[in-house]
């Protein structure tokens, strides 16, 4: 078995990433967001471009910078220049690219096209991409787990080592595993999931189990929508989970590791599969890692190995003990703890379930060392997180910031907030139990304490922002809808408590809401929270959040009958307000004929409408929404 | 290290079934697909993901075909396949519409595309239509939001939607093109005065 300097050696030795002289080097990032949005054709336009042109350049695929809103991203580097990345590169602009950006001698950049450069200053009046300015997006960012995102190839194992991946693992086999948790446990690391325990103790407790096999399991089953930071990670980077996770199983003595990759995230598991296989060649997962044996790391060697297992469609399999029982064969059903994972897991041996960043944030605590890792964050919790944003925001994407960063930070500031002319009402923060940020919260430092407080939760990091067009109640619905929908069916306080909620919320959302239905609502979340699993306690969250923070639009919902928002179907009907040319086409649209012309003039039948919004998109002047009930 | 798995064996809730009534090309066809799984290695959905693969559904016939491979009963397996909300057990319509359920296609609007597909397309959410032509499926967030509201069509994403686009891309799955607005009147100025009166024969218009 190779030694870890030989295969560092080995990764040097491979052909590096740079430009060469009259080679320049271009990156095309691929991943599930680019993809949407035609980064596959992007790359066979490249490379049918420099064919064509008879032109010498190096192609490679990345992973994703986060900048979902700049997809699909190319990046042009020519030798002993800064490299430029350019956004929003779909296949018809590649001709122009390859034109002005290595067809020609030049400086190489074509500004028009350009989104920034990969430098401390600007070039050709490109911003730069930085923490400390330039591109919007990167500023105030700490990228440490993204470190490698939009940089290297996924699929390559040697431009990972070069980059000084596995030296984490391989200074881990030099340590007791003792040493090894308690550098995790001086680092501060938490689980990333959303439950916030500590990642230290937990693999203490599973350290302590006496019966063997253990096993690592990896809860990639990123269910919480709106969030998409663990499907970058393993698109843009897998190799820093397995790495994480053969530390963890050497840590703690676990011998074999799963991890659970939702359905919806096919790019995942052929990412992380790939990464498996190429970590086995290299003598980094299998029966002798990293000749382990003869080093003397631990009696017999360390042995590790990892599984992929796919998903297939519920939400509850991302708790813990739910997503052990998928693996176990049968309904993803969360089960009653104790016993813990660490007790009792998988196949009923001792497990350990900890999410896909918590273990991509441990390689780098090994190899750079607790005190590094605790360099950056607020003063109680260390290390940087990943968020991703989404909703009504300018700029949707993914990015890593210091743990304590004020939320405004990254939704005003990166983000860039609402659409023009819209003004910020809300942020929901990290999946459908976690509850509303009211806009005047906005600032509130991203860690745990300020939601707990709120009687909300941070989740796991997927920012979901709403302005003034959107309405709570209605948010309210589709949360209650999701907890509903996603209930396993084992606890009636979890499945007959959201049915109660959604009917609830849906009977207020029609105009039909009673006094009594608050209290109702209220009665119901108290019982709801002895739900046995974290799905039922927390379902009613949004409910409650909208309680504390929404109180006079839900009011005004319940006794005025009136959506401020104009959201909701049962309280608002369109109506014909003016004359204009657009009546035509908004007539033609109508997928229900409901645009009718009577006598020259125009109205609605309101019977027929089903209040699509598509006629107001044709005729914005003409049709207007009109609260259904009238003031008063 | 090669794996170790332990735990209960599911042999105690195993009993031999009968073979099944059914198509025998089907049933040999699965039982070859299902061929190297083993029954306690965490591969049932991996069985499940494989039929569909094959099938783009789970058929009921083969659950009798799964059990036995996993030494399971039929009812646990069924209960295992209705758990699930990516497993089919009807067969996909001819033209599927995935919807995108998520809270940034929410927020942008994506109910009044679900209603347009619904009314256009005449089948509800998560059905087919009687005829099996058009099917919509609902469909989890994956993180592709910056194309909020979507809607993905045979692995292609489609978005950001306004309901006027979704509503010729519904029309033009159907195959009827979008009426042409009939124009108020010929030559003047619309927008001003009081509009001509059209006849009944225009108002008709032409589809295209």
């Amino acid at each position: 078995m190779p030694t870890y300097e030989e295969l560092r050696a080995q990764a040097e030795q491979a052909r590096q990433p740079t430009p060469g002289p009259q080679r320049p080097l271009i990156k095309v990032g691929v991943t599930t967001c680019s993809r949407a949005v035609g980064a596959q054709e992007t790359l066979d336009a490249v490379r049918k471009e420099l064919a064509d042109r008879g032109l010498e350049a190096d192609v490679m695929v990345t992973g994703c910078w986060g900048l979902c809103y700049a997809e699909p991203i190319v990046e042009v580097a020519h030798l002993g220049r800064p490299a430029v990345l350019y956004g929003r590169l779909t296949a018809d602009k590649v001709p122009q690219l390859i034109e002005g950006a290595v067809a020609t001698d030049r400086v190489g950049v074509v500004p028009e096209l350009a989104l920034a450069v990969l430098a401390d200053e600007p070039l050709e009046g490109v911003p730069p991409l930085s923490a400390s300015g330039g591109l919007e997006f990167f500023a105030g960012q700490e990228r440490r787990l993204m470190a490698n995102c939009g940089v290297t190839d996924p699929d390559s194992i040697d431009q990972y080592i070069s980059r000084g991946g596995y030296e984490g693992l391989a200074k881990a086999l030099g340590m007791t595993d003792e040493q090894v948790i308690n550098e995790v446990l001086e680092s501060g690391l938490w689980g990333r999931g959303g439950a916030a325990f500590s990642t230290g103790r937990k693999w203490e407790f599973l350290r302590g189990a006496n019966v063997t096999p253990k096993y690592m399991i990896c809860n990639a089953d990123e269910g919480d929508p709106g969030s998409f930071v663990n499907r970058n990670l393993m698109e843009s980077d897998p190799h820093l989970i397995v790495e994480g996770m053969a530390i963890g199983g050497y840590a703690t003595g676990a011998s074999y590791g799963y991890i659970y990759i939702r359905d919806e995230y096919p790019l995942p598991v052929e990412r992380m599969e790939a990464a498996i296989r190429q970590a086995r060649e290299r003598g980094l997962l299998g029966g002798d890692v990293l000749g382990s044996a003869q080093t003397g790391a631990r009696p017999g060697g360390f042995a590790f190995d990892l599984e992929v297992v796919r998903g297939a469609g519920s939400y509850v399999c991302g708790e813990e003990t739910g997503l052990i029982a998928s693996i176990e064969d049968a309904r993803g059903m969360p089960k009653i703890r104790p016993p813990f994972p660490a007790q009792a897991g998988v196949f009923d041996m001792p497990s350990n379930v900890n999410n896909v960043e918590s273990y991509a944030n441990v390689p780098l605590i090994l190899r750079e060392g607790a005190a590094w890792y605790a360099s950056v964050g607020s003063e109680n919790h260390k290390g940087t997180k990943m968020f991703s944003l989404s909703g009504q925001v300018q700029r949707v994407g993914i990015l890593e910031v210091p743990l304590g960063t004020p939320m405004s930070d990254v939704v005003m500031g990166a983000g860039g907030g609402p659409p023009e002319g819209r003004a910020l009402k809300a942020v929901q923060p990290g999946g459908p139990l976690s509850g509303i940020v009211p806009a005047s919260d906005v600032g509130i430092a991203l860690e745990p304490e300020p939601f707990k407080e709120r009687g909300m939760f941070m989740g796991s990091g997927g920012l979901v922002v709403l302005d003034d067009s959107n309405c709570v109640v209605d948010l309210a619905i589709y949360f209650e809808w999701f907890a509903e929908d996603e209930s396993c069916g084992r606890c009636t306080t979890c499945f007959a408590g959201t049915r109660r909620l959604l009917e609830i919320l849906k009977r207020i959302s029609s105009g039909r809401g009673r006094s009594s239905d608050p209290e109702i609502m209220r009665l119901l979340a108290d019982t709801m929270s002895y739900a046995n699993c974290v799905h039922g306690q927390a379902a009613p969250t949004v409910v409650m959040t909208m309680f504390s923070f929404f109180e006079e639009e839900l009011n005004e919902h319940l006794y005025n009958k009136r959506c401020p928002a104009k959201v909701c179907r049962g309280m608002v009907r369109y109506e014909v307000v003016h004359h204009s040319d657009k009546l035509p086409a908004a007539e033609a649209i109508c997928p229900t004929q409901a645009v009718v012309r009577e006598n020259g003039s125009y109205r609605i039948d309101q019977g027929k409408c089903i209040k699509c919004d598509a006629c107001r998109e044709q005729a914005p002047y003409a049709i207007a929404v009109v609260d259904e009930f009238g003031p008063g | 290290m090669t794996k170790i798995t332990a735990g209960p064996s599911h042999t105690s809730r195993y009993t031999a079934l009968d073979p099944v009534p059914g198509d025998v090309e089907l049933l040999a066809k699965v039982r070859e697909l299902i061929d190297d799984l083993s029954p306690d290695n965490a591969e049932l959905l991996t069985a499940f993901h494989r039929i569909q693969q094959a099938y783009g559904y789970v058929p009921r016939e083969t659950i009798p075909v799964i059990a036995t491979k996993f030494r399971t009963t039929p009812a646990m397996l069924y209960g295992a396949l209705d758990f699930y909300s990516e497993i089919r057990t009807v067969p996909p319509a001819e033209t599927v519409v995935e919807w995108c359920s998520g809270p940034a296609c929410l927020l942008k609007g994506s109910m009044n595309i679900r209603r347009v597909l619904e009314s256009i397309l005449g089948c509800e959410m998560s059905q087919n239509t009687d005829d099996g032509a058009f099917g919509l499926r609902l469909v989890q967030c994956d993180g592709t939001c910056h194309l909020a509201p979507l809607v993905r069509r045979e692995g292609r994403y489609i978005g950001p939607l306004s309901v006027s686009d979704t509503i010729r891309l519904a029309r033009e799955l159907k195959g009827e093109g979008e009426p042409e607005p009939v124009p108020e009147s010929g030559g003047l100025k619309a927008g001003e005065g009081q509009p001509a009166v059209e006849s009944a024969a225009e108002q008709e218009g032409g589809g295209a």
